[in-house]
């Protein structure tokens, strides 16, 4: 089964064609949050 | 003829439409929405089947007609005593007239205030994205455009051997409009549009028989919702009968009346009606809607074969709403609409198919979301079921209101939650917790341990949450009952 993810959270990994595995979620339960993948983004613009 | 360039051209202005052709221009992009529908006036308005001859005008009805029958049986339970209730059938539908006229006109409010041009005629769709428009008033135009979205629509089907002829035998428009209470009507599909419509005419006075094709009820909701519901609406007195297959129908204007002839496994039995309502389904409305050597791929049903985001098999060309697969629902073509617009606006945005909720606004309403039992079962998917009667609620009590249930189906080992299904006054707004909590992927216990708000129906929500767990606080758990 996919992860347990949000509508804000879907649409942002879809549009950058991340993959769910590679971000550390910070949510309940280990969920990843919008905020995490905007974190995730800026990070991988930082080391590029 | 002169060209005129949009970055979107949408042809129709119904739900998908509408919406769609507001996003974009909230995008930025110059758009430009075609729609040709006229009321019975002749007078142009937008918003498509839903705001004038879906939705809005049943849900009209639907409230007037419940408080017509609230009024005239039930008060007296509460301590209020009233005269006589008379029912003012042109109020009624002066009201209804009004609602319907207002949120058109706040429709074409909202393309001035976003800038939408709205052409008012036909569009039809031609080669090299080009939309040929033709004016009610007659006069051609060509508009070019950079994309192009369909939003056709969909219309009544009509039954073989049973003609609309606008007066005796009507589509869901037709019974909308009736200027007097049919004594006796029929209603031929017991779906949605035709429970809706059954129901608003039974509370106004009439004898509805009800004939349905399928052997079982609602085959599309969660049986066990399904099985209420027929109880429920057969003791409100819709005279619902199943396996009943229409084969002949016949209007005797001499007599006001119309015979229709149907079949189940007792054989042939015929009924006089005063009123016919045919709501055997909908398809898509795209004849007409290209022509020239353009390649948009069909199916012989008429609808436009897309992609998960609503691509055709022409680039730069989209169709959404009830013209593509998928359920005809307002919300549905809404969301594509939505969801073209910012993809063309170079967005990342797709709908979410498996989280589309579904509404019956009978009296109980019935609404879900996500998988039902019976599909959970055939797909061996292990799943726990909580359950919760609103004669358990206080609200539900208070409100003398207290049939039907929530039911959560979770999956048996992650807890994920996957349908719920309601059967009650206000299930279409009670559904919507449910919808979040199925976009947000939550488990049953996410529910559970969410504070509610106390005494309100969606308490029983909460408390199916609970009872999916095993440990509902206002019911005896399962197989502790009694």
């Amino acid at each position: 089964d996919d992860p347990a993810l949000s509508p804000a959270v879907r649409k942002l990994i879809n549009e950058h064609d991340l993959d769910p595995g590679e971000i550390q979620g910070s949510g309940k339960g280990g969920r990843i949050l919008k905020e995490d993948v905007v974190k995730h983004l800026d990070e991988a613009e930082a080391e590029s | 003829m002169a060209e005129q360039e949009y970055d979107v051209v949408v042809i129709g202005g119904g739900p998908a439409g509408y919406v769609g052709a507001i996003r974009c221009a909230q995008l930025g992009l110059k758009t430009a929405c075609i729609d040709r529908w006229q009321d019975p006036e002749g007078k142009e308005r937008l918003g498509g089947t839903c705001l004038n001859v879906g939705c809005i005008p049943s849900k009209a009805l639907l409230e007037s007609s419940e408080l017509y029958e609230h009024t005239q049986k039930h008060l007296g339970t509460h301590g209020v005593r009233c005269g006589e209730v008379e029912l003012d059938l042109a109020g009624m539908m002066a009201r209804k007239d009004r609602l319907v006229n207002n949120l058109t006109q706040g429709i074409q409010g909202l393309f001035k205030a976003n800038q939408v041009e709205w052409f008012k005629g036909h569009g039809q769709l031609q080669a090299e994205r080009q939309v040929k428009f033709t004016g009610h008033d007659g006069k051609e135009q060509t508009l070019q455009a950079k994309n192009v979205i369909l939003a056709p629509g969909s219309f009544p089907v009509e039954l073989g051997c049973g003609p609309f002829d606008r007066e005796y035998i009507v589509s869901s428009t037709g019974a909308l409009r009736f200027e007097e209470v049919p004594k006796r009507l029929g209603v031929i599909g017991a779906g949605v549009i035709g429970l809706e419509l059954g129901s608003v005419w039974r509370r106004l006075g009439s004898e509805v028989v009800m004939l349905e094709a399928q052997d079982r009820f609602l085959s599309f909701c969660d049986e066990q919702v399904a099985n209420e519901s027929l109880k429920i609406m057969s003791k409100q007195g819709l005279d619902i009968r199943l396996s009943a297959r229409v084969t002949a129908t016949k209007v005797d204007k001499d007599k006001g009346q119309v015979s229709v002839v149907y079949e189940d496994e007792n054989g042939q039995h015929e009924e006089r009606f005063d009123r016919l309502v045919v709501c055997v389904g909908r398809r898509p409305a795209t004849d007409g809607l290209v022509s020239g050597p353009v390649e948009l791929a069909m199916d012989e049903r008429g609808t436009i074969h897309v992609n998960e985001h609503c691509e055709t098999t022409m680039p730069g060309v989209y169709a959404i709403g009830d013209a593509v697969r998928g359920p005809m629902l307002a919300h549905k073509g809404s969301e594509e609409g939505i969801m073209v617009a910012e993809r063309i606006a170079g967005m990342g945005s797709s709908v979410n198919y498996d989280t589309i909720p579904n509404v019956i606004y009978t009296l109980p309403e019935i609404a879900w979301v996500g998988r039902n039992e019976q599909d959970l079962k055939k797909q061996g998917v292990p799943y726990a079921t909580g359950v919760f009667p609103f004669v358990a609620s206080g609200r539900a009590r208070a409100m003398e209101d207290t049939t039907g249930f929530v039911k959560l189906l979770a999956h048996a080992e992650t807890d994920r939650i996957l349908g719920a299904h309601i059967i009650s006054s206000r299930a279409s707004e009670l559904i919507a917790e449910c919808v979040i909590a199925l976009e947000f992927g939550a488990c049953s216990e996410d529910l559970a341990r969410t504070v509610f708000a106390h005494p309100t129906l969606s308490e029983a929500v909460h408390e199916a949450a609970l009872a999916t767990l095993g440990h509902p606080l206002h019911i005896p758990p399962k197989g502790k009952r009694g």
